[in-house]
């Protein structure tokens, strides 16, 4: 029986055939060759897409991602830049107009007083020579007074004959020379 | 009887058995007798084409490999249509597959492994199934015939070789031949430079050589040591007390050592796969 079973083993050994798995039958090769390479293809074709697909697309959305990150990244960057460089600007030119305010308010207030102090001369000026005026009217008025009240006195001192005009320019010239001499003495006190 | 037993030559069984041939023996339900051609004279070289029983089981092997892959791809596109979670089986093969593609082919060739990965991807499931069908009753297993694992060592070789050639450049190839000496200048360098040149290409050559045998030596050797636990019963089965003691014992051995070999069969086309990733790697990042 148990023959049998061995020569059953060996039922399928046909002269020729190999008789160990040492010898290298170099058909084989061609045959691995071409079984190999068509599956190679067909799986690459037919197979692997199906499998592969979702696992390749994620690769490629992380890849993308990474990529649109890095460049929402240097976006900001830049962004974050400019606004410093614009914030710089704003506080430069804020600085400046500031500046210029102070510098144009200074002027303002410069002319304002200037104006107001020839406003002053003028009008101290004005009541200058409304005093002036009025004092030299008050003078005439007072001298034609006091040549009533010489006169006056002159004609209660005696009478009658003291009323022509000769006498008058008399008494006008002799005030006319204390006047002068009043003044002498005025440009002094004054 | 024992005279019979031993007429038997046990060692010729096991060589028989494990040899390539030219008929499927599906014993005893039938038997398919393959074609057999006429040999190819081309020069001196003779060669003969003829299928055998491990073109055959290739065939097989090639065949499971694409319907488990289109299967899984075509369950995995309906679950993404459906929006419904992955599960099963299709989602069982596609874990499959990216471990090959993302921890065999692209961690180990780098930034630019997605282009090798079908490749690699391709290598590991058709030598696991080859593997695999060893193990199958009435199965044989076409990584046990060295033809077939140098076919493929002969064609990752050329793939390692062209696809560094064409990321290096010519000058950058040659280096890999003619490797310039750190630290080594003036005449010194280049006789060192001329001296290590046969050393390179021998390194070339041994990549893809140890890849052959390894693997057609752990897929032999595990059929070696089956068959030889079987044959214990053989020779030892006469002995009147123990017959049944020593089918037991052996019957046990095999099943520990075929679960061995179910081991054996992933770890070698993983081994076979990794190496021609590392391979393909080390060549492209050659400076």
């Amino acid at each position: 029986m148990r023959g049998d079973m061995l020569t059953l083993l060996l039922l399928a050994e046909e002269a020729g055939a190999p008789a160990s798995p040492f010898e290298v039958n170099f058909g084989i090769f061609f045959w691995t060759w071409l079984v190999f390479i068509t599956l190679f293809f067909v799986l690459k074709r037919y197979a692997w897409p199906a499998i592969v697909r979702a696992t390749e697309e994620r690769e490629r959305s992380i890849r993308e991602h990474l990529a649109k990150a890095e460049q929402a990244n240097t976006k900001a960057e830049r962004l974050a830049e400019e606004n410093q460089q614009l914030l710089a600007e704003a506080r430069t030119s804020a600085q400046q107009l500031i500046g210029e305010a102070k510098q144009a308010a200074d002027k303002e207030r410069v002319l304002a007083v200037e104006r107001t102090k020839k406003e002053q001369d003028a009008l101290l000026e004005r009541a200058r020579r409304d005093i002036a005026a009025e004092r030299d009217k008050a003078i005439v008025q007072l001298r034609a007074e006091a040549v009533d009240l010489s006169l006056a006195a002159a004609s209660k001192l005696i009478e009658e004959r003291l009323s022509d005009d000769a006498d008058r320019r008399l008494v006008e010239g002799y005030l006319k020379t204390l006047e002068a001499r009043r003044s002498n003495r005025g440009g002094t006190r004054h | 009887m024992i005279q019979e037993s031993h007429e038997l030559d046990i060692g010729e069984v096991l060589l028989h058995h494990t040899a390539d041939a030219w008929t499927v023996n599906f014993e005893p339900l039938f038997t398919i007798h393959l074609p057999r051609w006429p040999d190819l004279h081309i020069g001196t070289w003779t060669v003969n084409l003829s299928p055998t029983k491990h073109v055959f089981f290739m065939i097989v092997a090639a065949l499971l490999v694409f319907l488990t892959m289109k299967l899984a791809g075509r369950q995995l596109e309906r679950q993404r249509a459906g929006t419904r979670a992955p599960r099963g089986y299709a989602n069982a093969i596609e874990a499959f597959v990216l471990f090959v593609r993302n921890e065999i082919a692209i961690a180990n060739i780098g930034h630019d492994g997605a282009k090798f990965a079908p490749l690699i991807m391709a290598l590991f499931f058709f030598i696991l199934y080859s593997n695999l069908l060893g193990l199958v009753p009435w199965g044989s297993t076409p990584t046990g015939n060295l033809a077939v694992t140098g076919a493929l060592a002969i064609l990752v070789f050329f793939v390692i070789e062209i696809a560094g050639f064409l990321k290096l450049g010519p000058g950058g190839y040659m280096r890999t031949i003619f490797p310039k000496m750190p630290g080594v200048s003036g005449v010194g360098g280049a006789v060192l430079t001329i001296a290590m040149a046969p050393i390179e290409i021998l390194g070339k050559l041994v990549k893809p050589f140890a890849l052959a045998v390894r693997l057609f030596g752990n897929m032999t050797a595990g059929h070696f040591v089956i068959l030889s636990l079987f044959g214990i019963i053989f020779l030892f089965g006469d002995l009147a007390v123990w017959n049944w003691g020593i089918g037991i014992i052996t019957a046990a051995l095999v099943v520990g050592i075929m679960l061995l070999e179910l081991i054996v069969a992933f770890l070698q086309a993983y081994v076979f796969a990794l190496l021609s990733a590392v391979f393909i790697g080390l060549m492209q990042h050659e400076h």
